[in-house]
C-alpha cells in the first residue's frame, strides 16, 4: 500500500520508444499475423468460386479473381450441397438453450451454496468440486451406453430393443438442467463477497426470495454470468462431441459435426475432399465465434485471471 | 447471518402460537433453507446424475467387462482388460505417446506463452490488440481449424506441396511420415494454445507485487535480475498451477490426432484417447475403452490430487507475498 501511494505521487513516466519495446511491438505483431493467418487465409478462401478454387493452384495468399459472396450466402440461403441452414440452426439452437441453462443453473446453484445453511452442504459442495477432477473422456463411452439403452425411449422395452434416445434431440437437451459445477463455484465464490445485510434489508423492504434472487443479486453478479455465459456459449458453438458421437442422421448435424463428415482424414482413401463447402462451413462456425469474442472479451480475459490465478 | 436465523425463530415462535395445530407450517419455516434448496437442487443434481455422475461411475467400472458389441452382454472379468493393456504395445505405445505428446505441447506452449506474456507485460500501445490476435485461435472450432490445416498439408493441392513443386522440389506425402505427422500436430496444439498460455502468464506477472520490482532496482538488479529474483519466484505457485492444468490437458489431446492424421500411419500417432474413441466406436470394444479411460482417469487423479497436496503445503513456504487476483 505504501508503495502504491509512492508510486502515485512520482509521475508517471511516459512510454518512450525503448529498443526493447520495439523488439516487444515487432515480434507480437509478426507472431500474432502467423498466428491469425489460418483464420485469414480461410477468410479469403470464402470469397472464391467454388470452381476457381478447385480449379486454381492454392496460394500462400489466395486472391479470387472474381470475388464473390456466395460462400457466406449459403451459410444463411443454404445450398444444393447440405443442409447447411439445418446445421447453423442447429448449432444456434444449441448454443442458446445449454447458454440459457447454464446462466440459471449457475446462478441458482451458486445462491444455494453461497447463502443458505443446510446439514452437509459442504460436503455436498465438496463431493461436486471432487468430481471435476475425473476427466469427461472416461464417460464418452458410458454416455453412448447409458443413451443407447435409455429405459422405455426410442423402442426400448425396458433397456434394449431400440436405440433409446441415440440420434434425437434428447441428446441435445437432456444435459441442460444438470447443475453446472465450475460456474456454481465461481458464482458462490462472487455471492460471497456480497454482504448478506443486502438481502436482509431486501427482504425487510418486503422483497420475497425471487425478488432478492433476480432484481438485488442477479444485476451484481453480471461480469462472473457473462463469463460463464461465453465460455458455455463458446464450448457449445464449437462441441462436435456430442452430435458427433451421439446422434446420425443429416437433420440432427451442427456446423462442426457437419464437417467432420467431411474431413479428410476421416474420408476413404482417395476421395476428393469438398474443400469450398468446408470452407463455408468453417466461415459459419469462425465468424460467429470471433464476433462473440470481440464484444466480449473484457469479461473472458478477466474471468481467465479470476479462475485461473486464486493466488 | 444471525439475523436472519433469529428472525425465523422468532417468526417460527409467533407461528407456533397463532398457529398450533400447523405442523407443516412450522416445519416449513424451521427449514425454510434446506427446503428451497432441496427445491432448487433436486432437480439440478438429478439431471447432472443422469449426463456425468452416472456415466463417470459407470465408466469406471466397465473396463472390469468384456463386453464387444452393443448387442453383447457384458462379462465379469476381473482385471484382464487390464492385463491386456499392459502386454499389448498397441496400449502401451498410446499411453506413452499421451505422456511424452503432453509434455512437448506444454513445453513449447507455456515457453512461447511467457515469453509473450513478458512481451504483453510492457507498456506497449495497443498491447489489448495484440492480446485479442493471440487469443483468437482458442476460440475457433477445432474441426474447422484442423480442415485449414489439412488445406495445407493436402498431398496433390495443398498449400505447401504447391510451394515445393513451384520451387522445383518433391511434393511430401505427410500422412506416409510418423514424425510429419507428431509435428503438424503438434504445431496445432501449440497455435492453438499458445494464446491462452499469455493470458494466464499476464495475469501471473501482473500479479506479483510491484514493490519487489523497487526494492529490486534500489538493490541495482538489472532486467535479468529482476526477472530471475524477482518475478520467477513470484510466479512459482502461479506457474505450478498453469503447468499441471496445461498438463492434464494437453495428455488428453486427440481431436487433432483423429482429424490431422486420424491415428496414422500404422497407428503409430495414435494416443491413448484416440486408442479410447477407436475401440469404443470402430472396434465396439467397450471393455477395453472402459480400462483405457480408466487408466487414464487415474493417471490425471493422481496428478491432480499430487498437485493439491503439494501446493497447500507449500502455501506456507512461500515467501514472497502474491496479491489475490480479483
Amino acid at each position: 500500500m505504501a508503495s502504491n501511494a509512492i508510486r502515485s505521487a512520482r509521475p508517471k513516466p511516459k512510454p518512450k520508444l525503448k529498443p526493447a519495446h520495439l523488439f516487444g511491438h515487432a515480434v507480437l505483431l509478426l507472431v500474432g499475423l502467423v498466428l491469425l493467418y489460418p483464420l485469414i487465409f480461410m477468410i479469403m478462401a470464402g470469397f472464391f468460386t467454388k470452381q476457381e478454387f478447385l480449379g486454381s493452384v492454392i496460394k500462400l495468399f489466395p486472391i479470387p479473381k472474381e470475388p464473390t459472396l456466395e460462400n457466406f450466402r449459403a451459410l444463411v440461403q443454404g445450398t444444393t450441397d447440405a443442409a447447411v441452414t439445418t446445421y447453423l440452426r442447429n448449432s444456434l439452437f444449441r448454443t442458446v438453450y445449454s447458454t440459457a441453462w447454464a446462466i440459471l443453473t449457475s446462478f441458482l446453484g451458486g445462491y444455494v451454496f453461497a447463502r443458505l445453511r443446510f446439514k452437509g452442504k459442504d460436503q455436498l459442495f465438496l463431493l461436486l468440486l471432487a468430481t471435476q477432477m475425473i476427466p469427461t473422456t472416461i464417460a464418452i463411452i458410458p454416455t453412448y451406453l447409458e443413451f443407447a439403452r435409455f429405459p422405455f425411449m426410442g423402442g426400448n422395452d425396458v433397456f434394449t430393443g431400440g436405440k433409446g434416445i441415440l440420434d434425437t434431440w434428447w441428446v441435445y437437451l437432456i444435459g441442460g438442467p444438470a447443475i453446472n459445477v465450475m460456474g456454481t463455484f465461481l458464482v458462490k465464490q462472487s455471492l460471497e463477497k456480497v454482504p448478506f445485510e443486502l438481502d436482509e434489508a431486501a427482504k425487510m423492504d418486503g422483497a420475497g426470495t425471487f425478488r432478492v434472487l433476480f432484481q438485488i443479486l442477479f444485476p451484481l453478479q453480471l461480469p462472473i454470468m457473462a463469463f460463464i455465459a461465453i465460455t458455455t456459449a463458446l464450448g457449445t458453438w464449437n462441441d462436435f462431441i456430442t452430435p458427433f458421437f451421439y446422434t446420425n442422421s443429416d437433420a440432427l448435424q451442427t456446423l462442426p459435426s457437419a464437417i467432420t463428415r467431411l474431413s479428410s482424414a476421416l474420408a476413404s482413401p482417395g476421395a476428393v475432399v469438398n474443400y469450398p463447402l468446408i470452407i463455408t462451413l468453417s466461415l459459419g462456425i469462425t465468424i460467429p465465434a470471433m464476433i462473440i469474442f470481440f464484444f466480449f472479451q473484457k469479461y473472458i480475459v478477466q474471468g481467465l485471471a479470476n479462475t485461473g490465478i486464486k493466488g | 447471518m444471525n439475523l436472519d436465523g433469529k428472525a425465523a425463530e422468532m417468526r417460527a415462535g409467533t407461528s407456533e402460537y397463532l398457529l398450533a395445530p400447523g405442523k407443516w407450517k412450522r416445519f416449513k419455516i424451521r427449514h425454510r433453507d434446506a427446503l428451497l434448496a432441496a427445491v432448487i437442487l433436486v432437480p439440478m443434481i438429478f439431471f447432472w446424475l443422469v449426463v456425468s455422475g452416472f456415466p463417470t461411475l459407470f465408466g469406471f467400472l466397465l473396463g472390469f467387462f468384456r463386453w464387444i458389441g452393443l448387442a453383447d452382454s457384458p462379462k465379469f472379468t476381473g482385471l484382464d482388460n487390464f492385463v491386456r493393456f499392459f502386454k499389448e504395445p498397441m496400449y502401451t505405445h498410446a499411453l506413452w505417446r499421451s505422456i511424452w505428446l503432453g509434455g512437448l505441447v506444454t513445453a513449447i506452449t507455456l515457453l512461447s506463452g511467457f515469453g509473450a506474456a513478458l512481451l504483453m507485460n510492457m507498456p506497449l500501445r495497443g498491447k489489448g490488440v495484440y492480446r485479442s490476435i493471440w487469443y483468437i485461435p482458442a476460440i475457433t472450432s477445432t474441426v474447422a481449424t484442423t480442415q485449414i490445416f489439412n488445406l495445407f498439408l493436402d498431398t496433390n493441392n495443398g498449400v505447401i506441396n504447391n510451394i515445393l513443386k513451384s520451387l522445383g522440389k518433391e511434393p511430401i506425402v505427410w500422412q506416409y511420415s510418423v514424425g510429419w505427422g507428431i509435428f503438424w500436430i503438434v504445431v496445432y496444439s501449440v497455435w492453438k494454445g499458445v494464446g491462452n498460455a499469455a493470458l494466464l502468464w499476464l495475469a501471473g506477472l501482473q500479479s506479483v507485487d510491484h514493490s519487489l520490482y523497487e526494492a529490486a532496482a534500489v538493490d541495482g538488479a538489472g532486467s535479468y535480475g529482476k526477472l530471475r529474483h524477482v518475478t520467477i519466484p513470484g510466479l512459482k505457485p502461479i506457474a505450478t498451477y498453469i503447468v499441471i492444468t496445461s498438463l492434464i490437458a494437453a495428455i488428453q489431446i486427440y481431436e487433432q490426432v483423429l482429424f490431422i492424421t486420424n491415428g496414422g500411419p500404422y497407428g503409430k500417432t495414435e494416443v491413448l484417447v484416440f486408442r479410447i474413441y477407436r475401440d469404443g466406436f470402430w472396434d465396439f470394444n467397450l471393455g477395453m475403452a472402459g480400462a483405457s479411460s480408466l487408466i487414464m482417469a487415474i493417471i490425471v487423479i493422481v496428478i491432480t490430487v499430487l498437485y493439491y497436496g503439494w501446493s497447500t503445503s507449500s502455501d506456507r513456504k512461500t515467501t514472497i507475498p502474491i496479491k489475490k487476483g480479483g
